[in-house]
């Protein structure tokens, strides 16, 4: 019997097929083999693939989801990977919204250009929630796991900092450290006296005499 | 038949309850901070958000934690930035509770997190959206927020204060949704810069 769940946002609609996997125990309402997905994205052309698709969607959104909370976008996923995703830099630090994440899918079909779908913040929480419905389903077990959520580390926020502002405050600390020592350099040592034993032994020219 | 005889083993594998590692889950003061500051966002788009949260936390089953706005008060002012500011640390059952509450209230508030964000909405329509936004959260800033605090000073600035307070928005927006919880516990959780 051919299940198909569906999965709504305002801008992103997921639609799974499959069958429920009687091997593995599922009962009737649970996909567990997957037999096809669609994705339609608002102004983007439909998504369609098989479970490794799915499964390289998730691995690649969510983590960039995760880096975004933190407000440290960074590029996932390597040039060879299927599926990409990078923050889109601001042409200038302005704040109107713009699609400022773009999403890199390579075809497995040969000779097929990689296909590039560029989001605002609006539309990737909108895939980030239908694809965490999906994650998270009870009705769909196909094993799409992700390692979980972790903190990140102190390494990965510094990246937040632009480098020039990081490095701004050690580089002064040394410049003003190099000038002091050539300034001190130019002052000349004491000239040393010919010898420091010439002044006379003091001695007693009067004695003291107790008052009286 | 050989991809039912493949994926069995996957498939019975996901039915089994991961549970998350947690090294020290409490929260560390900066976390507790943006916390804090998101629960004050979420105020600053609803006008009746202190009653909502108070609602909402009974309906979330932790009644006993925070019974009425006070309690909910004396837990966030463990943030650091607050002109009542609390020593200490909260448990990790307060902290869970507060990140539920504010997820569930994020969720309530999606709709208008998401016209704040989108680019397809109006433009004017954006501009008056965010500057509602920003003088009531400046309000509420100046009212319960330490003003000498070097964090609050940037929150209210007219440079460095949109963009952080954008970020506060994108946070809201992205711990909403299913997986929004574990998102936004482990971001607070982040080593401080």
């Amino acid at each position: 019997m051919k299940l198909s769940y569906r999965f709504e946002q305002t801008s992103c609609r997921l639609r799974i097929d499959g069958l429920p996997d009687l091997s593995a125990g599922h009962g009737p309402e649970v996909i567990g083999i997957l037999s096809g997905w669609e994705m339609d994205l608002a102004g983007h052309p439909t998504l369609e693939g098989k479970r490794d698709h799915l499964q390289a969607l998730l691995a690649v959104v969510l983590p960039y989801a995760r880096h975004l909370v933190s407000s440290v976008p960074r590029p996932v996923g390597a040039a060879s990977d299927p599926v990409q995703m990078e923050p889109i830099a601001a042409p200038r630090a302005g704040l109107p919204n713009r699609p400022s994440h773009r999403l890199r899918l390579h075809s497995s079909q040969p000779d097929t250009q990689p296909l590039e779908l560029s989001f605002d913040d609006a539309e990737l929480a909108d895939l980030v929630r239908c694809l965490d419905q999906l994650r998270l389903d009870p009705r769909v077990q196909l094993g799409l796991t992700l390692p979980p959520d972790r903190p990140l580390l102190r390494r990965e926020i510094l990246e937040r900092v632009p480098k020039r502002q990081r490095l701004a405050a050690p580089a002064a600390g040394l410049a003003a450290l190099a000038i002091t020592a050539a300034i001190g350099l130019m002052v000349p040592l004491p000239r040393r006296t010919a010898s420091p034993a010439t002044s006379p032994p003091a001695s007693p020219t009067s004695p003291l005499t107790p008052p009286r | 038949m050989a991809d039912v005889t493949i994926t069995a083993p996957t498939a019975a594998a996901a039915v089994e309850p991961l549970p998350p590692p947690r090294p020290s889950a409490r929260l560390s003061r900066r976390g507790l901070e943006r916390l804090d500051l998101m629960l004050l966002s979420v105020e600053a788009l609803d006008l009746n958000g202190g009653e909502a949260m108070v609602w909402m936390a009974s309906q979330l089953g932790f009644g006993s934690l925070f019974p009425n706005r006070v309690e909910l008060w004396k837990r966030r002012c463990y943030n650091p930035l607050r002109l009542a500011c609390r020593r200490g640390e909260l448990s990790e059952a307060e902290t869970d509770a507060l990140i539920s509450l504010l997820c569930a209230m994020a969720e309530r508030l999606y709709p208008m997190l998401r016209q704040l964000l989108s680019a397809s909405e109006p433009e004017a329509a954006t501009q008056q959206r965010w500057q509602l936004f920003r003088s009531r959260l400046d309000e509420l800033v100046r009212e319960r927020l330490n003003p000498r605090r070097g964090g609050v000073q940037k929150l209210l600035d007219p440079q460095d204060g949109p963009r952080l307070q954008r970020q506060l928005v994108q946070g809201l927006a992205f711990g909403t949704g299913r997986g929004g919880f574990d998102r936004l516990k482990a971001s607070l959780m982040d080593a401080a810069a």
